[in-house]
């Protein structure tokens, strides 16, 4: 079975019985009822699309009785709250939002709960509700555990979470720069490599803005240009491959746009990279989707209006990344059903396009494809293309990433970055760090 | 009437108990820790003996080494920095300065802010685009730099960062010190014909000794636990150059989940400190002036 018909049917396995649910509901306020004065803890991060979200929060209440409290944590310091509070019988938590990442870790935990009977629940689920028109890659990315490589689409997978701040990664390049030295944006990376050195020379600014600060803002960079380029962190059995020639070469890419970058890009963490792209201070900016929502807000922009959209350039093939949040419930949760109808109002067709129109991030084709949100954000005729490219499965998303990630790559990749060792050594070092975290990890044998 | 034996304990045995059980506490369950494969979200029931191999594994990890130097070397710049500027801005503001209430306030900021904050606020001083340092070195003809891009930058806005929100604290310790030394010796300093640089080497500082080497040890133990400026401003980087030992305790804990090797770690660090502080105590002796 195709990854993406898979995603359909397990979307419409959870959704199987609604049809004979409906009668029982209908389309009016019923469900709601019997929560009325409950009130949902939401854990969620400090984050542009869970401020567009908490807009929306007042009108949840007025039309359900159910009241919302929120804990908004920095990123960083979210999991942990997460892990102590979901790990205790009784938590303080209904929802939580959660970083892709930690979507494995919080199932092999048995922290979070399966979403398949809610939506089975014939007086929960809205018969409204259009699973099918939720991003599918969105959905395989960020909801599902399970399946042939424990974190994508297939036989096993199962659906403990759905998107909310979901993302991919596109181009954005400054169309009045562009056009004043007649330049075209880059199609392929060979194209990429060309533009960056005469970008930097004839634009004054920096050609391309990146992320670049050691740990996982340096290794989400280099997997953007790992996975076009065709190369993959692990092959089929788990064995590292990353210091393969593709590593390498997408390593040396990488360097290359920090060296013609902005100044200090091997420092740069999300933010910084955003900004120097707001600021005036890069052409180029090739990451999340995210952008979308500031580029034309003057309160962190100088460049509002000067700036078009393109795919995500192709190496070997066209590829961005899939990636995000979303939100599940925890198995400690104690108003589960509660969370369960927050989560799909907020993630239903209306309340997509609602948050979209604040300034959020979309998760449904039917947003992407409403007229009048087109017109408001015309880069989603870009953001749908590119979501045919969009690769669930760009980096690996097992419960030993993390400490990969931060303790091992993002070590070797920032090395490289700063010049203190060749792309090749530092790759080629981590190869037995990263095999000795598998081989705990039972991935690979001791 | 002569008060009974047991008196004072009964005194001083509530205030004894909960402070044994609060640093022993601790203590217990990190090393009891240390012994067991065990991660957050997970019960306890789950976690597996593995008896000392986390501490043997510790000892072997170059990463562990590796912070540790950074560690040492980092604790010595930042207290021996702070040392000597807490003092001199001791010294120089311990009189009847004009302004004195307002400087003193000032210097003590610092201090009172959270390490989030300061590390958030070096962050952006230290940014390359958009930071104070570089604009104002930009007003003289330079270019941008990129401060926590480079290794020895990098390292150099840790400590920069430590020294400008600790040394405050060093010198409160300082001027408190100070205002306890005896005036009727500096009189009879200042009788003998002693100038201001002799009273200061052999009169003040050796009379506030104690005072000096029990701020040392408090800044040298709290330089070893230094976390959330370092977290924020480079998060270990470049590569690794940044990642002093209590930092790669966290990450080793909350990123690699292995809360285990993360205790046996702290233990390590813990023999450190109190083999550091011991060294500290038995060169100063503060409480040698008080035994005579």
């Amino acid at each position: 079975m195709k990854r993406r018909t898979f995603v359909e049917v397990a979307g419409g396995s959870a959704l199987g019985l609604l049809g004979a649910g409906l009668p029982l509901i209908g389309h009016g306020q019923d469900r709601y009822a019997r929560y009325k004065g409950q009130t949902v803890v939401m854990s969620i991060p400090s984050h542009p699309h869970y401020d567009a979200m908490a807009k929306l929060l007042p009108e949840f209440t007025r039309q359900t009785g159910i009241k919302v409290e929120t804990d908004r944590l920095a990123m960083a310091r979210m999991k942990d709250k997460q892990l102590l509070e979901m790990a205790k019988p009784s938590g303080d938590y209904d929802l939580a939002c959660y970083v892709v990442m930690w979507k494995g870790e919080y199932v092999k935990k048995n922290l979070v709960r399966e979403l398949d009977p809610f939506f089975k629940n014939a007086a929960l689920v809205d018969p409204d509700y259009d699973f099918k028109d939720l991003v599918p890659k969105y959905v395989e990315n960020i909801g599902l555990v399970g399946g042939p490589k424990g974190y994508l689409a297939g036989p096993g997978a199962k659906l403990y979470g759905l998107p909310y701040g979901a993302e991919t990664s596109i181009l954005a390049y400054r169309r009045d720069v562009f056009a004043k030295l007649g330049l075209k944006p880059p199609e392929t990376y060979a194209d990429l490599e060309k533009l960056l050195p005469m970008l930097k020379e004839k634009s004054g600014m920096g050609a391309l803005t990146s992320r670049g600060q050691a740990g996982h803002q340096c290794v989400h960079a280099w997997l953007l240009h790992l996975n076009p380029l065709g190369g993959k962190v692990f092959d089929d059995k788990w064995n590292p491959r990353f210091n393969d020639a593709v590593g390498v070469k997408a390593l040396k890419t990488l360097k290359l746009i920090s060296d013609t970058g902005p100044v200090g890009i091997p420092g740069y963490g999300q933010g910084e990279m955003i900004t120097s792209f707001l600021q005036g201070q890069a052409a180029m900016y090739l990451d999340s989707s995210l952008i979308f929502g500031q580029v034309n807000d003057p309160a962190k922009s100088k460049i509002g209006g000067q700036v078009s959209y393109a795919l995500h350039p192709k190496g070997v093939r066209y590829s961005s990344q899939s990636g995000g949040l979303g939100l599940a419930i925890p198995k400690n949760a104690k108003n589960a059903d509660a969370a369960f109808l927050l989560l799909q109002w907020l993630t239903s067709k209306a309340q997509d396009k609602a948050v979209a129109k604040v300034g959020g991030v979309p998760t449904r084709n039917s947003t992407l494809t409403d007229l009048e949100m087109v017109k408001q954000y015309p880069e989603y005729i870009t953001l749908r293309q590119q979501l045919e490219y969009s690769d669930p499965d760009w980096r690996p998303i097992i419960a030993e990433w993390d400490e990969i990630n931060i303790q091992a790559l993002g070590v070797a990749v920032s090395e490289a970055l700063t010049g203190k060792k060749s792309p090749e050594d530092a790759l080629n070092g981590m190869v037995p760090k990263v095999t000795d975290i598998m081989k705990r990890g039972g991935y690979l044998q001791a | 009437m002569r008060t009974p034996r047991w008196v004072p304990l009964v005194y001083l045995g509530p205030a004894v108990v909960v402070m044994a059980v609060a640093c022993l506490y601790p203590l217990l369950s990190a090393l009891q820790l240390g012994f067991y494969d065990w991660s957050m979200g997970t019960p306890w029931a789950e976690a597996r003996w593995v008896g000392i191999d986390a501490f043997v594994a510790a000892f072997r990890d170059a990463a562990v080494w590796r912070s540790l130097v950074t560690t040492l070397i980092f604790a010595a710049v930042c207290v021996v920095a702070e040392m000597l500027l807490g003092i001199a801005l001791a010294l120089a503001l311990e009189g009847d300065v004009r302004g004195m209430a307002f400087f003193r306030t000032l210097f003590i900021l610092p201090m009172m802010i959270a390490p989030i904050a300061v590390g958030l606020t070096w962050r952006y001083l230290f940014d390359a685009q958009f930071g104070l340092l570089n604009a104002l070195i930009g007003l003289f003809g330079a270019a941008p730099v990129g401060w926590l891009a480079q290794e020895q930058t990098a390292f150099i806005a840790i400590i920069i960062a430590d020294i400008w929100q600790w040394t405050p604290f060093v010198f409160i310790m300082m001027i408190a010190g100070l205002a306890n030394v005896d005036s009727s010796v500096l009189e009879a300093a200042r009788i003998d014909g002693a100038t201001w640089w002799q009273t200061t080497m052999r009169v003040k500082l050796p009379m506030i000794m104690h005072v000096i080497a029990i701020t040392l040890l408090m800044r040298l133990i709290d330089a070893f636990r230094v976390l959330e400026v370092i977290y924020i401003l480079t998060f270990g980087g470049p590569g690794d150059s940044t990642e002093i030992l209590s930092l790669h305790i966290y990450k080793t804990a909350f990123v690699g989940q292995r809360l285990g090797s993360a205790a046996a770690i702290s233990v390590l660090l813990l023999v450190v400190v109190a083999a550091l502080s011991w060294a500290a105590l038995r060169l100063s002796n503060p409480l040698k002036d008080d035994d005579r």
